[in-house]
């Protein structure tokens, strides 16, 4: 190991105070022929404040592990720690979660969409719209907020999803493939935005995704799963510094980053 | 040479049909019996127009009780069947192939259930306008997109929350859909089966008129059916664009909204 530079070495030491807390998690459902294992021991730890990008081949349980920490989906056993305490059910007050297709609310205007998660729990009008406003601005939407979904670009929608997320400030925010519909170039910016609005609110992000040019862009730390039944078979630091910039990717560096997780899928596969 | 539009076209198709109305009795190629000139059915229209109104009411109210009946019971088992897994399994391919039944061959029994009165019509048409209302309600319900529910529930919907702000709202286009439908065939149910054994409404003006060979009298009543059915389904559809504001708005105001961006002080995000 001793030729490995700091780049690229590979995470041992667990940041102090974590946010997200998976262990011993395994999940098996039932599939046509008997049960199925979909995730075996997974062991995670995401410490406060970073951002951790899951990647993996289809199928390999990357988006059901998510809907597990969002409370959405029960593993069949192991446990989930959120902010230190279990997670059994949604709780937007810990998690925000943005998903692949914006699922924007197509009746409800941007701003009416942010304020969803608001007027779920009955805050009042004002505090709702104030705060929708402020997440309308950080998301760089001002202007917008009186549109439709369908007036809105690829891009845009999920830039309201975000400010959804973000809506009621939860210190985790769970990222299933948001900007996999997008095309490139959309993708691209809308990358280096969401690490500009990270760094503004010092959220804890999981953020799952197929594109490794992607994952080293966005991460400070990779995680590589397994083909099913999904298993975390690599985790690699990208210790690149911040803010990201696009030219960083024209560098040996990101190639060398991007091509060790490539050769880490490649072996399971 | 600039085309006319399309809505121009068909307001001179229209016309040209009234027109053709008017004249074409006049030829003496058919008799007057099968089709009597529009001015004489508008003629015969004014001079009765009581009579055709009395009955007239008599059908609205028919109609009006039997689409209560028809929405209220179809959105409320299109909901059951729509958002109950066993329930659906089980019912929905019954309703599925009842509303392939002409149903109408059950009108006689439902006349010696109900009696020729008022009772029977909407009963029979309330059961006609039922379906498709409840097969679109369940369209509706079963095609909402599961992502959405699963973001309400993220956000913590409780199943009450997301029954009322997200499957209702959701389904209501299918739903307006369904009723436009339903309350159609009501208007059909009603009329025919004023038509078929009656001794009140426009239905039965058709036929009482039919049987003494007073073609005028007959055609007064299908104009007055036909407005009646034609006001119902403009109706029908301004609540629909009304309330679905949120599909179409945009191609509406996109210009305007263009000039607002360039205005914005943020240039305009991806």
């Amino acid at each position: 190991m001793a030729n490995v530079s700091p780049v690229l070495s590979i995470v041992r030491d667990e940041p102090a105070s974590a946010a997200i807390e998976v262990a011993g998690l395994t999940h098996v459902y039932d599939g046509r022929d008997g049960k199925v294992p979909a995730l075996t021991d997974i062991a995670m730890t995401v410490g406060a404040g970073r951002f951790v990008v899951i990647v993996g081949p289809s199928g390999c349980g990357k988006t059901s592990l998510l809907m597990m920490m969002a409370g959405l989906r029960h593993q069949t056993s192991g446990t989930i720690r959120i902010q230190g305490r279990p997670i059994d059910n949604p709780d937007p007050e810990r998690v925000g979660v943005v998903f692949q297709e914006a699922s924007l609310f197509p009746w409800l205007t941007a701003l009416d969409n942010i304020e969803f998660p608001l007027a779920l729990r009955h805050a009042p009008k004002a505090e709702r719209a104030e705060r929708a406003n402020q997440m309308l601005n950080l998301v760089g939407l001002q202007g917008f907020g009186a549109r439709y979904p369908h007036e809105l670009s690829g891009g845009m929608k999920q830039r309201v999803s975000i400010a959804r997320g973000l809506v009621q400030d939860p210190p985790v925010l769970l990222m299933d493939e948001p900007f996999a519909a997008l095309d490139e170039q959309t993708r691209m910016t809308m990358g280096h935005e969401l690490l500009r609005i990270w760094s503004q609110t010092a959220k804890t992000v999981v953020f799952v995704t197929h594109s490794l040019t992607e994952a080293v862009y966005l991460a400070d730390e990779v995680l590589v799963m397994s083909a099913r039944p999904g298993r975390i078979i690599g985790r690699i630091a990208i210790n690149l510094p911040r803010p990201r910039t696009y030219e960083m990717m024209a560098t040996d560096i990101f190639g060398c980053l991007r091509d060790r997780i490539w050769q880490q899928i490649r072996k399971e596969g | 040479m600039k085309r006319p539009a399309p809505a121009t076209v068909r307001w001179l198709i229209l016309a040209g049909l009234l027109v053709f109305w008017e004249l074409f009795p006049r030829t003496g190629i058919i008799p007057e019996l099968f089709m009597p000139p529009l001015s004489k059915v508008l003629a015969v229209l004014a001079k009765d127009w009581r009579e055709y109104a009395s009955e007239l009411a008599v059908t609205l109210y028919e109609v009006a009780c039997a689409m209560l009946i028809a929405c209220g019971a179809g959105i409320l088992a299109g909901a059951l069947v729509g958002g109950v897994a066993l329930l659906r399994s089980l019912l929905l391919p019954v309703f599925s192939s009842l509303y392939a039944v002409p149903l109408v061959i059950l009108y006689p029994i439902f006349t010696a259930w109900f009696g020729i009165g008022s009772e029977s019509k909407i009963i029979f048409a309330g059961v006609y306008g039922f379906f498709p209302v409840m097969l679109s309600t369940a369209a509706g319900i079963r095609t909402i997109d599961a992502q959405l529910l699963l973001a309400a529930r993220s956000m913590g919907a409780t199943l009450p929350q997301q029954i009322a702000r997200v499957i209702i709202p959701a389904s209501i286009p299918t739903v307006l859909t369904g009723l436009r439908l339903g309350g159609a065939l009501t208007i059909i149910g009603v009329v025919v089966s004023e038509m078929l054994i009656s001794s009140a409404g426009i239905g039965y003006l058709v036929t009482r008129y039919r049987t003494i060979l007073d073609s005028a009298h007959v055609f007064g009543a299908i104009v007055v059916i036909l407005l009646l059915s034609i006001l119902f389904d403009t109706f029908a559809r301004a609540v629909e664009r009304r309330t679905l504001v949120w599909q179409t708005a945009g191609r509406r105001q996109k210009a305007g909204e263009v000039v607002q961006i360039a205005g914005s002080p943020a240039p305009a995000p991806v």
